[in-house]
This record gives structure tokens, sequence and C-alpha cells, in this order.
């Protein structure tokens, strides 16, 4: 029973700390992200659009930023942000980065983890970004900052666009994204739909399309892995009622004597599910306790990776801030306590209903 | 006070524990039913108690038609007016003897005040009052008899009902046992005992003595 | 769509459907051949099964209404994924069917309600007057239950999260040709007359004792309570004349204050509304008159506390 609970919980504080800490990425969002597609596939968008963009009634804010990955090892890859430090940015983290610190040219800010991976392969100050055709470039370590509070950019690193064009092999004016801000939100969807006329290869993605396709896709995960679990609570409940059904002798001994100093039907039924109850309830605290322990102190070893072995959200690893959702709280309580309560119903009235007039003989 | 009329009782597979008993029994008088195993006796303690109803025929126990009555009234009837002394004390072990002395009374929501004072007035009526937190298993058998009994006491019942209270016993806790309930007849209660057990077949206070074979009545002695 | 919520409502509801058909097969067992003269062992047994239906019918009631108000939460938060709808009631409103899942839904809770009141009336004494009765009672009150639940499942399963609801502002607005449209349109005055003169029908009634129409009081308390709620008190909660939305007050926003209203509201007519339709013992008959008027008041005087309340702040009506 512990067990069960535990294991759904821990599915429930992953989902909502991951759903949460994109839900705070997607908070400082542009309003409008266009991406090129060719051939079906991303591909890059050319910078001199943006003064095309510029254009369109009601857009207040247009700039072409470069964000990608780097492959460092198999199993990590830094995400690098190539920005022009003169443009103004709407994600706050950088843009409060690009206040404190200087970019050159050559140089670049990594992030704290980015830092210590680096100094593992004994790379200090600067570092060999590998470019697509095998050379080698070299990009100065200028500050390392800390992502305490922005989980989602522990790989981080921040460069000039040229920087990062050289790097990923990208042309002159290509880059990845166009951030689009619209001056009326309430215009945004007419101004994507705008966009979408101009530019027909383009995806072109609002705030609240990007969020909900993340919400959706990870309710959706989510969901047919509670799928599986319905058919394991199937399981407990079978197992439970089963278990419960066997009475011992002992026990109907027990109860005929109840019956006959006096106790009632319902009151045996009562002190049943008294103790169902207890044990419900100690159940759902202990899992729930446990499930927060092994998901946020220790960081969900085995099913963590299991859950986000998904290349869909780009980032690898989330750091799983605390983050607690009374919603999912309710929803295992329901899903854990009225099945066992059900699994106990039959087997404690078949017990409470015993004819006592045996224990006479 | 106690009546059966034309009760039988069959039990599934054609056995018939009692056949077309009537018996009437009067309130204060101390009966002993006698017979071997599998006569009746402990059947008519069982209707008497409302554990089990008749097949044929009603029982009344002081006015109430309880063989009628549905389950809670019975149980609530039986809580509030008998007391029951099993063959084998039937106390639960892992209870205390303050718990089992009160068991009867839990479903009831007595104020806990009055629940105290009539487990203090036993414990002390029977000389446990040190032992009121041991476990019940811990105790001699001498000592479980008399929990047993406080047991059937705690609820002032009018009625006494005794399955073969003495088989597991040794003769001189069995005499014990028969001075307890020379005590409990002068508080006039109706008390029935069922017995094998000669040591009950020529005691003075006893005032009837009733024999049972094959489920009918072969005898009745004042 | 699948999501959590929606899986758990559906082990709940297959749960529900299995226990509560166990219930209706016993019940149709003792409607026919339940005989309390009888000594048969099919008579015992049936005696023991009623124990059964009735503590399943208690734990439905105890889970329905457990998972009433996460239904509402459930609503709440699906209104994140439905185009347009910005709380509970865009997504009611999603499908034809939503309305009627919600009444039933509280219907239901008043009927399974009232039927562990008649199962007490009935154990309290000897002959069980109401046995079978209660378990006719449970035969219809099945059938509903049955109906909700086919009603929800199809209700979950069919929404569509890229099709557009309306908002609340579109649902209750008086403007369209809706008959709740219509309802809401009529004028203020005569909506809260009504209201407080049945307030002051139940104190009435409530002197006089005459606990038939005090049940139909209160029955039509409970109506007008829920359409002056949408259609004024609402928005002094909120503080906004165009906002009549019946769910929004049970966000944390309002702190939670819909809860309570709907809690005393339910409390109150549910006991005036069961004094009519049984007779109940002199003392518990009283009882229950008194908790009608309880929380009929409370309801009553927690509501009109927000339009007092404005005028007081503000001097002036929405």
């Amino acid at each position: 029973m512990m067990l069960l609970i535990w294991l759904v919980m821990t599915l429930f504080f992953l989902s909502s700390s991951i759903s949460y800490e994109l839900t705070t990425k997607t908070e400082h969002m542009p309003d409008i992200i266009l991406t090129q597609t060719k051939a079906g596939r991303e591909g890059f968008v050319d910078e001199k659009i943006v003064d095309h963009i510029l254009e369109i009634e009601g857009v207040s804010r247009a700039y072409a930023y470069i964000k990608a990955p780097y492959q460092f090892k198999e199993d990590i890859s830094f995400t690098i942000f190539g920005v022009d430090p003169f443009e103004e940015i709407d994600d706050p983290f950088i843009a409060h980065l690009l206040e404190r610190y200087n970019l050159e040219s050559g140089s670049m800010l990594v992030s704290h983890d980015v830092k210590e991976l680096m100094k593992k392969a004994y790379y200090t100050k600067e570092f060999n970004f590998i470019r697509p055709d095998g050379s080698l470039k070299r990009v100065q370590i200028a500050k390392e900052f800390d992502t305490k509070n922005a989980p989602h950019y522990r790989w981080l690193i921040v460069m000039s666009k040229e920087d990062a064009r050289d790097i990923l092999g990208l042309a002159g004016s290509e880059a990845t994204n166009i951030a689009i801000d619209v001056a009326n939100k309430l215009e945004t969807p007419l101004i994507a739909a705008k966009l979408k006329e101009y530019y027909p290869n383009a995806k072109v993605v609002t705030k609240k399309e990007q969020k909900l396709l993340y919400e959706q896709s990870f309710n959706f995960y989510s969901g047919t892995f509670l799928i599986l679990f319905s058919i394991t609570l199937l399981t407990f409940f079978i197992i439970i009622y089963d278990r419960l059904s066997g009475m011992s002798s002992e026990e109907r001994r027990e109860i005929g004597i109840l019956k006959a100093i006096g106790w009632r039907i319902e009151d045996v039924l009562g002190a049943k599910f008294y103790e169902a109850f207890f044990i419900a309830v100690f159940s759902y605290i202990a899992g729930v306790s446990i499930a927060y322990l092994y998901v946020f102190y220790l960081k969900a070893p085995l099913l963590g990776n299991i859950f986000l072995h998904d290349a869909f959200l780009q980032t690898q690893q989330f750091s799983l801030a605390p983050h607690i959702e009374f919603f999912y709280l309710f929803l295992v309580f329901l899903l854990v306590v009225p099945l066992y309560f059900a699994a106990v119903i039959i087997p404690a009235w078949r017990v409470a209903t015993l004819d006592a007039d045996e224990v006479m003989r | 006070m106690i009546r059966l009329e034309g009760v039988t009782k069959e039990y599934a597979g054609g056995v018939y524990a009692l056949r077309e008993i009537d018996l009437e029994l009067r309130e204060g008088e101390l009966v002993v039913l006698k017979g071997v195993s599998g006569s009746g006796k402990s059947t008519i303690l069982s209707l008497i108690a409302g554990l089990s109803k008749p097949s044929k025929g009603r029982v009344v126990v002081d006015g109430k038609e309880i063989s009628r009555l549905p389950d809670h009234f019975c149980a609530t009837f039986r809580r509030d007016n008998i007391g029951i002394i099993f063959q084998k004390y039937n106390l639960i072990a892992d209870l205390s003897v303050a718990e089992n002395i009160l068991l009867p009374l839990y479903p009831a929501n007595l104020p806990k005040g009055e629940l105290q004072k009539r487990l203090k007035q036993l414990l002390e009526t029977f000389h446990i009052e040190d032992k009121q937190e041991s476990l019940v298993k811990s105790l001699s058998g001498g000592q479980q008899q008399r929990v047993a009994i406080a047991r059937a006491k705690i609820n002032h019942p009018k009625i006494i009902l005794a399955d073969e209270p003495t088989a597991n016993l040794d003769e001189k806790l069995s005499r014990e046992f028969i001075e307890i309930l020379k005590n409990l007849k002068s508080q006039n209660r109706t008390i029935i005992i069922a017995t094998h057990d000669p040591l009950f077949f020529d005691l003075d206070f006893v005032d009837r003595y009733i024999t049972l074979q094959h489920g009918k009545i072969v005898d009745d002695n004042t | 769509m699948i999501t959590p919520e929606i899986i758990t409502i559906t082990v709940l509801d297959v749960l529900f459907f299995i226990f509560g058909s166990v219930g209706f097969f016993i019940a149709l067992k003792i409607i026919f051949f339940y005989d309390v003269k009888a000594t048969t062992q099919r008579q015992y047994a049936l005696e023991k099964q009623s124990y059964l239906s009735a503590t399943i019918i208690k734990f439905l009631l105890f889970f329905k209404t457990i998972s009433f108000f996460f239904f509402v939460y459930t609503l709440n938060k699906l209104s994140l994924f439905l185009p347009g709808a910005m709380c509970a009631a865009g997504v009611v409103n999603a499908l034809s069917s939503g309305t009627a899942l919600l009444l039933l839904k509280i219907l239901n809770l008043y009927i399974f309600a009232f039927w562990i009141v008649l199962h007490n009336e009935d154990m309290e004494y000897e002959q069980q007057p109401y046995l079978k009765a209660k378990f006719v009672f449970y035969s219809v009150a099945y059938l509903l239950l049955v109906t909700e639940i086919a009603l929800e499942l199809n209700f979950f399963y069919s929404l569509d999260p890229s099709s557009v609801v309306d908002c609340c502002g579109a649902i209750f607005s008086t403007t369209d040709g809706s008959y709740l449209a219509s309802l809401l349109a009529v004028d203020f005055s005569y909506q809260l007359s009504v209201f407080y003169l049945l307030y002051g029908l139940i104190v009435l009634f409530y002197l006089l004792k005459n606990r038939y129409l005090f049940a139909v009081i209160n029955l039509l308390f409970v109506i007008a309570a829920l359409i002056t709620l949408i259609s004024f008190f609402g928005t002094y909660i909120y503080e906004l004349p165009t906002h009549h939305c019946p769910f929004c007050m049970l966000q944390a926003d309002y702190y939670y204050i819909g809860y309570f209203l709907y809690l005393f509201l339910f409390l109150g007519t549910f006991n005036g509304i069961s004094v009519g339709i049984l007779a109940f013992k002199k003392e518990k008959e009283l009882a229950k008159f008194r908790y009608a008027l309880f929380f009929n008041t409370l309801y009553l005087l927690c509501v009109s506390y927000f339009p007092l309340a404005y005028y007081l702040k503000n001097g002036m009506w929405l």
C-alpha cells in the first residue's frame, strides 16, 4: 500500500516540479518565436527579415538570437546562446547577465556547472569548441555565473552571435530564432497569423501555444504512465482483497466474542473501517513523505531517468526543485484511498456478519 | 421472564439441535441445564442470548420477542441485559485486563467516569486491581476466569448465561467458581448454567435442574 | 483528452459503478424476497446483505462527496486546456451535457444523503418500517448514479482541446438569447424580493412547525439562492457587475468563499427538505428544523454581506 502510494506520488512530484519549471521557463519567453523549416525540418532563419517584421503594425520589438545545443559528451550538451549585447533581450536572466558582464567577441559567459565540467577536462581559462568541420575554435571564459535561481539554464553558455555562428556552422546572417514582442498582447494571434502568411515555411509559435504544448505533451506522457499504474493499482486491489478475504480462525473467534458480548454488526464494521482508515491515512502520509525525499533529496535515481528520457524537452537535466501542487496530492489520495476502502468493504462485512453462535461451542 | 415456545433449531445437513422445546424460566432463578455434549444445552443458551434464531417457534426474554428482532436491536438488547461466561473464557489475549472487561461497553458510548467506576468496582470484587494493565495472556487460569466473570457483569445484566464454565478448570478453581456463583445468586439475577460437570449436580442454591437429551427436555426438577 | 485527473475520475467511476451495482442487486433481492416473518436461510442471508448494501451506499456517499470537490477542481484545471475557458464555467459549457452533468451530480448528493437519513431512521425502529421502501429508493438512486457516471465519462472523453468554448462572461451574459440569460435579465429587485421572501417564509414555517410547507419552501429557496447568487450576489463577491460565474468564487483569489456558501446552503436546504419527506421522532425533527434554519440563515447573512459591505465601502451599488 505504501509502496503504491510512493510510486504514484513520486510520479506526481516529478511531473509537477517539472511542469512548474517549464512554466517559469516560458514566463519570460517572447510573445512569438519564429523559426524556419526547410524540407520539414528545423532550419535557420535569416537575420535580415527582422527589419521586415518590425514593419508589421503592433510589433514592439524583434530580434534574432541563436540558441542551440552543443554536444559536449554523449549525455551532456551545453546550450549555446548567441546574442548581440546591444539588443534588448526578453529573458531577464540573460539580460541581467549581459548588464553585469561585458561580453566581448571571442569570450563567453558560462554557468557554474559548465565551468566545472570544463575544468575537469582541463580547460580553465578558455575552451576549444569543435566546429562541424572538425576544426577548433578557442573561446575565452570571461565569467561564470550562478544558476541556482534558474535551474533550466544549468548548462548555459552566452556568447556573441558571431562566435556562436562560427562554432555552430551558421552563415553570416543566420540565426536559429527570431523573437517578437507584441505591444498589445491580445493581438498576438493576429500577428502570428500575419507572420505565417508572410513566411509560409516558418514555424510561428506564440507563448501561449508553447506553454500548452509543454503541458499537454507532458500530461499525456504522465497519462500513459498512469494507465500503467492503474493496472498496478488494480492488481493491488485484487491482492488486498484476496488477503483480507481469508479470515484466520483467530479473527473469527474474536469477532464471535465481540458479537456475543453485545457488539452490533455496525460496531464491528465500524471498528474494521476505523482500522482501514488509519492504515490508509498512515500509508498515504508515509508514501508521500518518502516520495518527497526520494524525488527532491535523492533526485530520483532510476525512476527519474525512465521518466525524463524524452528528447522533446530539449534539456537533459532538471534540477528538481521542491514544488508541491496541492491538486496532485488530492489526486493521489483519491486514486488510492477509495480503492483500498473498497477492497475492505466485502471482507469486513463478511467478518462482521458471522454467526456468533459458533463461539458458544 | 424467559420463554421458549415450540422452539426447534435445525442446522444445515438436517441436524436437529432442539426439537419442539417449551420452557419457562422465572426471574431470579438459578437453573442448571444438564446433558451430554450435543444434547442442545449450548443451543438453548445461544437462543436466549439472541445469538442465533430458531428454525421454528419463538423466544421471549423479559417481554421481548428476541427471535424476531433485527440484529442491531438484538445486539443492543444483549449488551444491556445479558452477560455471558464462556467455556474457554474467550478473552482477547492481546488486550489488557481492563480493556477486556470494558469491551462490551465500548460501542455504548457511556461517559468515561461511569466506565471507570464500574471497572474499579469489579476489579475490587474479584481482587485483580493490580493486574489492571497486564495483558490477559500473562495471567493464570484462575485470574482469567475472574476477568471473564467480571466482563460478564460490567453491563449490570439481568441475566447471566454460563456455558460449561468449569470445563477447563481444576477442582480448586471449579469450587471457587461455585462460590462466586453463590454470590451472584444472592443478587437476584436470573442465572442459567449449561454443564455436565458433576460438581453442579447437587447444589442447594440451585433452583432447578433441567436435563436435555437429543434436543428434548427429559427431566425438569425443582 | 487523457490527463491524470481524468484517469482518476474514470477509476473512481468504475469503482462506484461496480459497488453500486452490487448494492443494486442486493436491493432487488430484498425488494422481492425479504420477509420479516420467515425463518429461512435465505431470509437470514438477506438480512445480512442489507448491511452490506447500507455499507456500500455510505461508502458511495462519502467518496462521491469528496470526488465532487475533485470534479470541480478538475474542471478548473481543464480550463487551462480549453481555449476560451477561463474557469470551470467554460469547461462545463464546452459540451451540451455539461450543465446536466453538474446538476445531476448535485442532485445525487442530495439523494444519497437522504438515503442515509432514511436508513438511520429505519434502524431506529424494531419493525424497520422503511426497509423495503429504502431499497426501492436506492434502486432509483442507482439508476441516477449510472446515468451520472455515463454522462461524466462521456463528457470528459469528448472534450476537445481544439474547439473554442465560451468563458463565463459569455455564458452568463444577459444579452444572450438563452434561457439562462432571460432568467438573469429579470430585474434584480424582483429576484431579491423573492429570495428574501422565501427566507421569511422559512422562518414563518419554522415557527409554525409545518413540515410540508417548510420542505417545499426550502426547495424553492435553494433554487432562488442559486439564481440570485449567480445574477446578483456573485457580482459583489467579485466586485464586477459582469462577473456572474458560480465557480470562480471557489478559487483562492476569493478565499474559497464559494465552498462555505455552497456548504451552508446545502446543509440548510437538505435538512429543510428532509423534514417534509419523513416523519421523524420529535427531537430529531426539531433538530432538523433548527439546523435548516441555522444554516440557511448563515447562508443568507454571508451572501448579503457582500453587497452591503460594498455599498458601505463605496457609497454606491455596482
